[in-house]
Order: C-alpha cells, then sequence, then structure tokens
C-alpha cells in the first residue's frame, strides 16, 4: 500500500474534533464565572456601603474586558490546536493534497470527481450547483488530503457530469508523479476548449 | 523570534493537556442514532431529476427528511401528508426531502415518475445516509431545526403520528 498512515491517521477527525469543541466548552464555562469571581462587581458589597452610580458602573468594563480576552485566548487555542492536528494527522514530509478548480465550465456541467491514488479510491465528491457556482466564481476545493510516500504514484481522477448538448459525460485525468519529501499539492483544473467546444480536464502538479 | 510565535507557558500547558485529553477520549460508537438534540449529520445525495442535494446548505430552514422504499405501504401515504405540508409550509422556509432505501431501483424510479410530490426524491443506492442515520423501520421522518439539529424522529406512520409531526413542524417553522 503506498499510503503511509501517520500515528495519528487511524484516529477519526470527528473525536479529535468532538474533544475539542469539549475541552473549549468547559474552558469557556470555567473563564466566565472566573473571571466574574476575580471582578470586584461580583464581590459581595456591604450594606453600609453607600451606592454611588459611578463607583458601580466603573468596575463592569474590566469584566467586560477580560471576558473578552478570555473569549480571544480560547480561539488562539482552538487554532493553534486546529494547526497541531493538522500538523499531526498529515506531517508535511508525507502530505498530499489534490484540489478541484474550474475555469469557465460553459461545456461542462460537474456532478461528481471520483479519485484514484494508484488503484486506491481516495475521495468520491459529489458537487451541489452551488459548490459548482463557487467554483465557476474561481472557487478551490480541496477535495483530498492525506499521507503518501516517497516515491512514485499515479493520479487518477474521473469526473462525470453534464457536457456540451447536455448529454451525460464522464471523463478521466491521470498524472504521474513523484512525492518527494516535503508537501505535494495537485490541482484537477477544468477548463473550455473553446477551439472544440469540449471541456478539457487537465491535473497539474504545483512545483 | 517574533513575538506572535512565542508560546507562554500556560498555553503550551493548556495545549499539552488538551492534547492529552483527545488522545485518552474513546472511539465514539461506530453508528450514529438519530437522536434528538444531536447535530443532523451532513450528507450529499443524488436526485431522481434535479440537482443534487446536501444537507448543510440549508442551515436556516426547516428540513424534513423521510427514509422510504417500494414496497412500504405506508410510504406512500407518508410522502403524500409530506406533499401537503411542503405545499403548505414552503414558503416559510420548509424543504422536505424523501430518500429512498430499498434495493428496487427500478421500482423506485417507477414510483417516482408516477408519483404528485414537487420535492426532491433522492437516491441512496450504497445506503450510507440510511446508516448514518440508523433507519430501522419504514417508513422513518426526520426533523431537522434551522441550527442544523434534529428535533424529532418519528418511527411510523398513522394519524397520531402524523399530527404530532405537523405540531413539531409548525413549531420549529415558528422559531
Amino acid at each position: 500500500m503506498p499510503e503511509v498512515p501517520s500515528p495519528l491517521a487511524r484516529r477519526p477527525a470527528g473525536r479529535c474534533l468532538t474533544a475539542k469543541v469539549a475541552l473549549l466548552a468547559a474552558l469557556a464555562g470555567l473563564a466566565v464565572p472566573a473571571a466574574f469571581a476575580q471582578s470586584p462587581a461580583a464581590a459581595p458589597v456591604p450594606a453600609q456601603a453607600p451606592a454611588s452610580p459611578p463607583a458601580a458602573a466603573a468596575p463592569a468594563a474590566p469584566v467586560d474586558e477580560q471576558v473578552q480576552s478570555l473569549k480571544s485566548d480560547v480561539l488562539d487555542l482552538n487554532r493553534d490546536l486546529f494547526v497541531l492536528e493538522q500538523e499531526l494527522l498529515y506531517p508535511a514530509n508525507t502530505q498530499v493534497a489534490v484540489f478541484v478548480s474550474m475555469d469557465a465550465g460553459t461545456f461542462f456541467a460537474l456532478d461528481s470527481v471520483q479519485l484514484k491514488i494508484d488503484g486506491k479510491e481516495v475521495a468520491d465528491y459529489l458537487y451541489t450547483p452551488r459548490e459548482v457556482h463557487a467554483l465557476v466564481q474561481g472557487g478551490v476545493h480541496r477535495l483530498y488530503v492525506g499521507n503518501l510516500k516517497v516515491g512514485k504514484h499515479e493520479l487518477v481522477a474521473f469526473l462525470t457530469g453534464k457536457g456540451p448538448h447536455d448529454l451525460d459525460y464522464t471523463r478521466g485525468a491521470t498524472l504521474d508523479f513523484q512525492k518527494d519529501i516535503g508537501a505535494k499539492y495537485l490541482e484537477l483544473t477544468i477548463t473550455d476548449d473553446q477551439r472544440k467546444l469540449q471541456p478539457q480536464f487537465r491535473v497539474k502538479d504545483w512545483e | 523570534m517574533p513575538e506572535q510565535r512565542q508560546r507562554s507557558p500556560r498555553r503550551l500547558r493548556a495545549l499539552t493537556a488538551a492534547l492529552a485529553i483527545v488522545w485518552t477520549l474513546p472511539a465514539p460508537a461506530a453508528r450514529f442514532h438519530a437522536t434528538p438534540g444531536l447535530a443532523a449529520p451532513d450528507f450529499a445525495l443524488r436526485a431522481f431529476t434535479g440537482p443534487n442535494v446536501r444537507l448543510s446548505e440549508h442551515i436556516g430552514q426547516v428540513v424534513v427528511i423521510s427514509f422510504w422504499g417500494v414496497g412500504c405501504d405506508a410510504c406512500r401515504g407518508q410522502l403524500a401528508a409530506l406533499e401537503q405540508d411542503f405545499s403548505r409550509y414552503q414558503a416559510q422556509g420548509l424543504r422536505v426531502y424523501a430518500v429512498e432505501v430499498a434495493d428496487d431501483q427500478a421500482g423506485a424510479q417507477h414510483f417516482a415518475r408516477g408519483t404528485h410530490v414537487t420535492f426532491p426524491l433522492l437516491l441512496d443506492p450504497a445506503k450510507s445516509v440510511a446508516r448514518l442515520y440508523d433507519v430501522d423501520n419504514l417508513p422513518m421522518t426526520v426533523l431537522i431545526d434551522r441550527d442544523g439539529k434534529i428535533r424529532q424522529v418519528v418511527r411510523d406512520f398513522n394519524e397520531t403520528s402524523r399530527r404530532a409531526c405537523e405540531d413539531e413542524l409548525r413549531t420549529l417553522l415558528a422559531e
């Protein structure tokens, strides 16, 4: 098998995400009461203390700032965890990613893409009209990210959709590529061949 | 080293703790049970006629997913009832999708051509979505709120379940 599972690759990503969400919820849940506990506004006010409105309103701002700061910390932590998770699941030296882009789309209405690497199906994605519209507008879809060992590999992509004259259309695009140390990025591009009035499919290797 | 790249010991400790928690958490159950309160699992399916459908594109709308099969008599009544709901509440943001889960694809296509439902009938040849929602009875109806959470699962079709389903739909549409 050409794929090299990283130590964490066997673990479902959903578990990590669930744990992250739980952790962040716990942090957020703990952080807010802690902020209130530290705040003078939350402390019991002696009965004799004069209730002057400006003095009572003043401590509210720091508490709010503290909550905002804690929220910001939680967001930063979430971002760091996401980056760390991606680095662990797909280390730079084995990572391979395949993107899909569409240049015009006049002669082809994309329905789905099936991706095989070294004969093994790694992705089968169904596109909705909204996603196709995003691609036509210049969007790029990351269809697959995984791990491959160094060496020669073959990528085959089968694209289905509606071709010219609204006919069912299935075409394949193949690329033999060399995976070196370092991340490998491949792009599946769908363009219009104005000369032949046909869609054109190519797999580009981002050197 | 730039300042933003430096991580305070507190954050590093938090990261380490988070990773430890992630690593030691037990694996989730292999099967998802369509349980009210949980987020509805996303899927994308082809329709008998019309464009492909992805559930996550309907956040903000009330979605009804009905699992049905050609050989199921109650399913026909269920689809007819859903058609009434769909025509009545479509303008208020109701989306209805009927997922065909039986093995008789040809029969399903024939049924789809002959039926008068106006909402999309989806194909699930691999039964991946039926497995995802743990379909154990036909018809089975899942009501999803505007936040993408499952609110009600009805595993039958009769007058009582029909009324309960419609009441819940009205509540969801009013939210």
